[in-house]
């Protein structure tokens, strides 16, 4: 007996003969089709793509915006909404020509000054975009597809800053929604993109649903990433929130859903039995799990502290709470940037390579002038990967010598608290966890967690200068040797005083539906392209 | 009586003015900061001063309570931090699930829990009655999410009959709605089970050596007339009240079996408020659910006077 | 809620402590003659039942280190999700940790919090009660305030004030309590008014018995046998909300193992390696049966009107 008839079957025993009057409605296979039922990462709680960073709002921002330009699979930015671009002979002055016929989701044609209010907001938010806005001589609107941006000095990486895919993206939006303070929520989801955002449908927390955009006009060339021709096979794309990985994986299984982002890695041998579930990578630049140490309180003020944690931290157990047993899906990182890229290298890497030596970091640790203080470690506990890090850290602390004290909490408290420069004592911290995808992590342009600029670098506050001259030093390169060079003695100087302790690098999966074609790999879903049959 | 129906009423006033500082003082306390979770995570400490002054998180104590009172006098519960929706119309979009939950599970717990109850104390000793004393124990010790699971496990996985997750509005049909709403409102269902059988068998236990039901009896009166006409009727009250202060229950498990069961309710909504320090929201949503817990034991007192001429304030 | 004054304590007392309130025996139960150890059973089989459960679990956890289990907190990714075997009797869990070592120690976490909430609440309710039943200026205020937390459904409560602060042990506690006090207190008030209009209590205060002395003598004793009844409820409803809370990731902290946080933690994997989940629902389901029965016996016990219905 399967699910529907058994209702029926109950209806009919019980003799309930009401309901059987009552319509019971089966979906017409055609509109079936035509959504596309997602299970994202997590909650879309708010909708504002350049106030709001998480993950998931950029990933549901690319389908309603439009960026000027994008990234390709090689990461390489393409032109998107831009026509065409001049840059002067010294470099200063961009001029930026926008394709003729694009229109917003509210009927208005996309005109210049759109472009530039919404460069104005996002530069105010964005590491590359505040550096812009630190040379910037002006940006205007030149014409109704025309507008220039002009520097005080060169900034070679221009089109990245405008094509990347670290959140937050420079989308574009209407001149009025643009106009928002960019630390204030826009209420107007209305973009130029491939989808239209369906606001009352859209249920935080529960759901969010999005609607194909007819006068999109799609680019000739191929979609690849975030370039090329954004084409929307379906009729509405259906993001349905669920906490639990054990529900949304019986969902799946059950054909409740179609399409899943990150499935625990534990559930993907029973779905891969299930003949209608395809399951793959979902991002071949994967994840680095990060162990944040505060340079600024006992003990980890001490590069000897902080090496003895590097020198006797295993990787592996790290990475297998994180990915579970399959060795796939996990590499140890002797660095800090993504594997597989042109950047990566091991410089400096030895310290977390081999046998782990708990013996040595005791030693190192007691030289520190560690005398048992108490080390506050705030760990998530409701993000998965936040967690199983803590429960492997509380471990390794714990047989190293330090005095632990585990503070379990919520991300949106970690938060707050990794924010605070106190003493420990006086709510200051120790550490905390976190992971960057590996596409923040190719290089330094937008991989905040690896300067050591002191106060103005990310939660720990690292001050080591010989890092900053090397992320000066990548700025400045012409060719990729150049590049290749300073980042090596960037990881080396980085692991030598310890910026962060990596946990390691890992990828995790994605699973879908055998019904629904053209899912690709990448740092975000990817909706274009994607049909349902 | 009149009197005492208005006296009744005033008195819901001050508690409800009791539960409104309470909840707004415990969460004006909580740490975590909503600024930071918004500021995100590549946020500079800045950025995160610059959002807590513009969401207003800097102001006085009194002056947030003031502001946030006269809102709600004014059919205004401020504004999510998060989605920066209507406090309101979160509520509003997410009420039917949890409603629908919660109905159901109480037609279901009443239409199984009042004749057991009946059954075992009409059947006093003997095996049935055990039975459902048993049952009922068991209601009271296993966690409502070991139940959900269970379920969910043997009806939805093995046996594929119904959904496992996720919530079907009335509006697209009375079917798919109730296929969505049978494992969770079972679930959630036991322990209010467990605790209206035993008020149940109790209660007869002690109607049935009343005179009258002799009395009945001796004149000739079926069995069934007996308990479900005579002594039932008797009983009501004690029953009905515990239906109306296990309400609490109902909501409690609510937050628990919304979210094993992907449900989009206002139990789900608390969770992820909680969680997110959605201060609004959260205390938008536990005023609402005090407020109808009051609301419901408000009726059911009412409801004695009228309907029960014995009970006399 | 006037009304609740219909109810039977007992009825009225499920685990959650849904509103208990106020009639109580009109004496104190007469003392039964013992007749040795059989007798006892087979006068109060629920009780002996319950009691004996309950013992096991608390030798369980008291002697948990010499039953053959390891570090419940070491951690072994290596060896992760094993299947109960001869080697690990309840299987490993996701870090490699030994399930049947982290149940049994789990076992203390539980008790702990059962005891340590019955008791406290008890304490706390029990002088709420008395000072509320007999300071008639206090009395409505008092009572007004427990008529608002009573209003916010006591998990909610617990919750809201979990947030307040960091998981651990003896926040849950204190948590539970003030989500469980007004229950009590409303519970010990009903009793203390209505003893206070019992002729032999009238009697003391026309001979001129000082209020303290009439408290100790003839108050209190009788409060015992319904607020010790209470209290077993109240136990019982603690544990299964210390595991509702760590289900959703505002309870014990993950470094102690408790049945709550074992769950928590292996339900993602629920589908796939169920027996995680399982011991320690188990363990948790007939701790807190084994209490709930106790509490039944006892209620029959301690008040003979009720026993000669069960």
């Amino acid at each position: 007996m399967n699910r529907r008839t058994f209702l029926k079957a109950g209806a009919a025993a019980g003799g309930m003969g009401l309901l059987g009057g009552l319509p019971a409605p089966t979906l017409a296979q055609g509109t079936a089709a035509r959504t596309l039922r997602f299970v994202p990462q997590a909650n879309l709680a708010n909708f504002d793509p350049i106030w709001g960073t998480q993950y998931v709002v950029r990933n549901a921002a690319a389908l309603v915006w439009d960026t000027l330009y994008g990234v390709d699979e090689n990461l390489v930015p393409q032109r998107q909404m831009v026509e065409s671009e001049e840059v002067s002979a010294d470099g200063l002055t961009w001029t930026f020509r926008l394709r003729q016929g694009m229109k917003f989701h509210d009927g208005e044609p996309v005109l210049a000054k759109d472009a530039v209010a919404s460069l104005v907001r996002w530069s105010a938010r964005d590491p590359m975009g505040l550096m812009l806005r630190a040379i910037q001589q002006e940006l205007v609107a030149v014409d109704d597809r025309t507008f220039r941006w002009v520097l005080k000095k060169p900034y070679p990486k221009m089109l990245l800053a405008l094509g990347k895919n670290n959140s937050p993206c420079s989308f574009i939006m209407p001149e009025r929604i643009a106009k928002t303070d960019p630390f204030t929520q826009i209420t107007e989801y209305v973009g130029s993109g491939p989808m239209r955002f369906v606001r009352n449908e859209w249920v935080p927390g529960a759901k969010a649903v999005f609607e194909r955009f007819a006068d999109y006009r799609p680019r000739e060339e191929a979609a690849s990433w975030l370039a090329g021709g954004k084409r929307i096979l379906v009729d509405r794309v259906e993001w349905i929130v669920m906490p639990d990985p054990a529900t949304a994986s019986a969902a799946l299984q059950n054909g409740e859903v179609d399409w899943w982002e990150n499935p625990i890695s534990d559930l993907v041998p029973t779905l891969r039995r299930n003949r209608n579930i395809r399951v793959d990578i979902a991002d071949p630049l994967g994840n680095i799990g990060t162990f944040r140490m505060n340079h600024l309180t006992t003990p980890f003020n001490s590069v000897k502290a902080r090496r003895a944690v590097l020198m006797a931290m295993s990787q592996e157990d790290y990475m297998r709470a994180l990915v579970g047993d399959d060795d796939k899906l996990w590499k140890s990182l002797p660095g800090y940037f993504t594997p597989g890229t042109p950047l990566y290298t091991e410089e400096g890497g030895e310290i977390l390579k081999g046998e782990r030596r708990l013996d040595a970091a005791k030693r190192l640790l007691a030289e520190s002038g560690y005398k048992g203080e108490p080390v506050p470690c705030i760990v998530a506990q409701d993000q998965p990967i936040t967690k199983a890090q803590g429960d492997v850290t509380a471990d390794l602390l714990k047989r190293i010598g330090f005095n632990v004290d585990f503070v379990a909490t919520d991300w949106g408290t970690v938060g707050q608290r990794r924010a605070m420069k106190n003493p420990v004592g006086q709510g200051g911290w120790s550490m905390f966890h976190s992971w960057h995808a590996g596409a923040d992590c190719i290089n330094p342009a937008a991989y905040t967690a690896i300067r050591a600029n002191g106060a103005g670098a990310w939660f720990g506050w690292p001050d080591i200068p010989a890092v900053e001259t090397e992320v000066s030093a990548w700025f400045e390169a012409k060719t990729l040797e150049e590049e290749k060079a300073a980042i090596r003695r960037l990881n080396k100087a980085a692991l030598e005083e310890v910026v962060y302790a990596p946990t390691g690098f890992f990828l995790t999966y994605q699973a879908w539906r055998a019904n629904v074609s053209g899912i690709q790999k990448g740092p975000l879903p990817f909706f274009w392209g994607v049909g349902k049959s | 009586m009149f009197a005492y129906v208005i006296r009744r009423v005033l008195a819901t006033i001050p508690v409800m003015a009791l539960v409104a500082l309470f909840v707004f003082s415990l969460l004006y306390l909580a740490p975590g900061d909503p600024a930071a979770v918004i500021a995100g995570d590549q946020a500079t400490p800045q950025d995160v001063e610059r959002i807590r002054a513009s969401l207003g998180l800097d102001r006085p104590y009194l002056v947030r309570f003031g502001s946030w009172v006269w809102g709600i006098l004014n059919g205004d519960m401020g504004v999510s931090i998060f989605t920066n929706l209507p406090v309101t119309t979160m509520i509003a979009q997410r009420i039917e699930p949890t409603l629908s939950l919660m109905i159901l599970t109480l037609i279901l717990a009443v239409t199984i829990a009042v004749p057991m109850g009946v059954v075992a104390a009409w059947k006093q000793g003997t095996l049935i009655d055990r039975a459902v004393m048993g049952f009922a124990v068991l209601g009271f010790s296993v966690p409502v999410f070991v139940v959900g699971y269970l379920l969910a496990y043997v009806f939805a996985l093995e046996l594929d009959w119904l959904p496992v997750q996720g919530y079907t509005a009335l509006s697209k049909g009375f079917l798919p709605w109730l296929e969505n709403l049978v494992l969770p409102a079972v679930a959630l269902g036991g322990v209010y089970i467990a605790l209206i059988a035993r008020i149940t068998r109790a209660t007869m236990l002690e109607v049935l050596q009343q005179d009258y039901i002799r009395t009945a009896r001796a004149k000739g009166a079926g069995q069934g007339s007996i308990l479900f006409l005579h002594a039932l009727k008797n009983a009501a009250v004690p029953i009905v009240t515990v239906i109306g202060i296990g309400i609490a229950l109902l909501i409690g498990g609510a937050v628990v079996t919304e979210s094993v069961f992907a449900i989009p309710g206002l139990g789900r909504l608390t969770v992820d408020a909680i969680l997110r320090r959605d201060y609004p929201v959260i205390q938008g949503v536990v005023l609402l659910f005090s407020f109808v817990y009051v609301l419901v034991n408000l009726i059911i007192d009412l409801a004695y006077t009228l309907f029960d001429p014995r009970i006399r304030y | 809620m006037a009304s609740a004054t219909l109810l039977s304590p007992i009825e009225a007392a499920p685990p959650q402590g849904v509103a208990a309130a106020a009639p109580m025996p009109d004496v104190l139960p007469p003392v039964k003659p013992r007749k040795g150890f059989i007798g006892f059973v087979r006068r109060h089989p629920t009780m002996a039942i319950g009691g004996a459960l309950l013992l096991l679990m608390v030798l369980v956890a008291i002697f948990a280190p010499l039953l053959g289990t390891t570090d419940p907190t070491a951690l072994a990714p290596a060896r992760r999700t094993r299947e109960p075997s001869a080697m690990y009797w309840f299987g490993t869990d996701m870090l490699g940790r030994d399930v049947y070592s982290r149940v049994l120690y789990g076992a203390r976490v539980s008790l702990i919090v059962g005891f340590s909430v019955a008791i406290l609440a008890s304490v706390v309710g029990l002088a709420i009660g008395m000072v509320s039943g007999y300071v008639r200026i206090l009395d409505s205020i008092v009572m007004r305030v427990m008529d608002g937390l009573m209003s916010i459904p006591p998990i909610l409560l617990a919750i809201a004030l979990m947030a307040l602060t960091r998981g651990s042990v003896q926040n849950v506690i204190i948590a539970i309590t003030i989500a469980e006090i007004p229950r009590v207190s409303r519970l010990v008030r009903g009793v203390v008014l209505s003893l206070r209009e019992q002729p032999y209590v009238e009697a003391a205060v026309a001979a001129g018995t000082r209020t303290p002395s009439i408290i100790l003598r003839h108050i209190l004793p009788n409060t015992l046998a319904p607020i010790t009844v209470q209290a077993t409820y109240i136990c019982a409803a603690a544990m299964i909300t210390e595991a509702i809370l760590s289900f959703i990731g505002a309870g014990t902290p993950p470094t102690i193992p408790s049945w709550g946080n074992i769950m928590a933690e292996g339900r993602a994997l629920w589908q796939v390696k169920p027996y995680i989940v399982f011991f320690p629902a188990i363990f948790l389901s007939i701790t807190v049966l084994a209490v709930n029965l106790l509490g039944d016996g006892l209620r029959d016990a301690l008040d003979p009107r009720m026993a000669k219905r069960l």
